[in-house]
């Protein structure tokens, strides 16, 4: 048996463990209240909440993504532990993406003092639809091809897309995350009632299972 | 015919049931799996299931670990160190095999 065919073994484990769309739903209502946080600062300005939301949201999204995993994908499909080699080159791929994330913090705190840095950040800001959708692509592939989930190479075309005719079209850069945020939501709902539909609670069938072992 | 075929004699008859090869697969790529997870993977009724897996119990390959998640008895199947270097073995058993075939 070749090392890709295990490989291949160990992909397709994890995505039939990702496949109810927990993880959109979260990361899409994530994206939409961030968006719309941007819309509401622009049309008012009482709504910092909106901003703070999002901030402090990733803290509330995981153990509510563990608890949903526990009353839904578990009693389902089974549970799964994984080995560490996938949270290895998931830690691999975040640290990559706080190295980068620091570089561009550093270019932009140099910016006011040097001279490079500043023509840096004035490019920056002239093409930041493209430079964010780009990012954003990337961001989504890396995962993608990490985690063994097709879809997310979708959610990072879709977003390079909207953000590439965001730098053509004056229209605030909330309304685009507001709209990618709807898809990943939606994407996750209709994957979500795939699964339930698929995957029925059958007590009966896991009883005889634990009995029979 | 390959060119040694007392290659064939140390292919691990246990694993290479293509239900069993399937389990130990399974289990390999994973630390554990639970009984319905490996259902569901595997396409296979409780009973098939539950008996392959006794006879890789009975080998030595397979554990049965019985324990409490937050209050409920759970049981997770993982592969033994035995179970892993038999199917690594196993591996380059059937790699000899088929490289002493004639092309």
């Amino acid at each position: 048996m070749k090392e890709t065919n295990l490989k291949e073994v160990e992909k397709k484990t994890y995505m039939s463990y990702h496949q109810d769309g927990l993880i959109d739903i979260l990361v899409g209502i994530y994206v939409l209240m961030f968006g719309s946080g941007i819309l509401f600062l622009t049309l008012t300005d009482f709504s910092t909440l909106f901003v703070v939301i999002p901030a402090i949201f990733p803290a509330i999204m995981i153990p509510v993504w563990i608890s949903a995993k526990k009353r839904i994908t578990m009693p389902r499909i089974g549970y799964v532990k994984f080995r560490s080699r996938g949270a290895y080159r998931l830690m691999a791929v975040f640290l990559g993406l706080m190295v980068f994330g620091l570089g561009t913090f550093m270019a932009f705190t140099f910016a006011s003092s040097q001279g490079w840095a500043l023509t840096l950040r004035n490019l920056v800001v002239l093409n930041g639809m493209i430079i964010i959708g780009v990012a954003a692509a990337t961001i989504s592939s890396l995962f993608a091809y990490t985690m063994g989930l097709k879809r997310l190479y979708a959610y990072g075309l879709l977003t390079l897309v909207l953000f590439l005719i965001g730098h053509f079209i004056t229209i605030p850069f909330g309304y685009f995350l507001v709209t990618i945020g709807l898809v990943i939501i939606i994407t996750g709902f209709v994957l979500l009632m795939r699964f339930i539909r698929k995957y029925p609670i059958t007590q009966g069938d896991k009883k005889n299972a634990e009995k029979s072992l | 015919m390959p060119k040694n075929p007392s290659n064939l004699k140390n292919i691990d008859r246990l694993i290479h049931e293509p239900t069993r090869l399937m389990i130990i697969t399974q289990l390999y790529v994973v630390e554990s799996a639970d009984f319905l997870f490996l259902q569901h993977q595997l396409q296979m009724t409780p009973g098939n299931l539950s008996s392959h897996l006794s006879k890789l119990e009975e080998a030595g390959y397979v554990e049965i670990v019985k324990e409490f998640v937050e209050r409920k008895p759970h049981t997770a199947l993982k592969l033994t160190k035995k179970g892993r270097s038999a199917f690594k073995e196993y591996q380059q058993n059937l790699k000899q095999v088929f490289s002493a075939l004639p092309k």
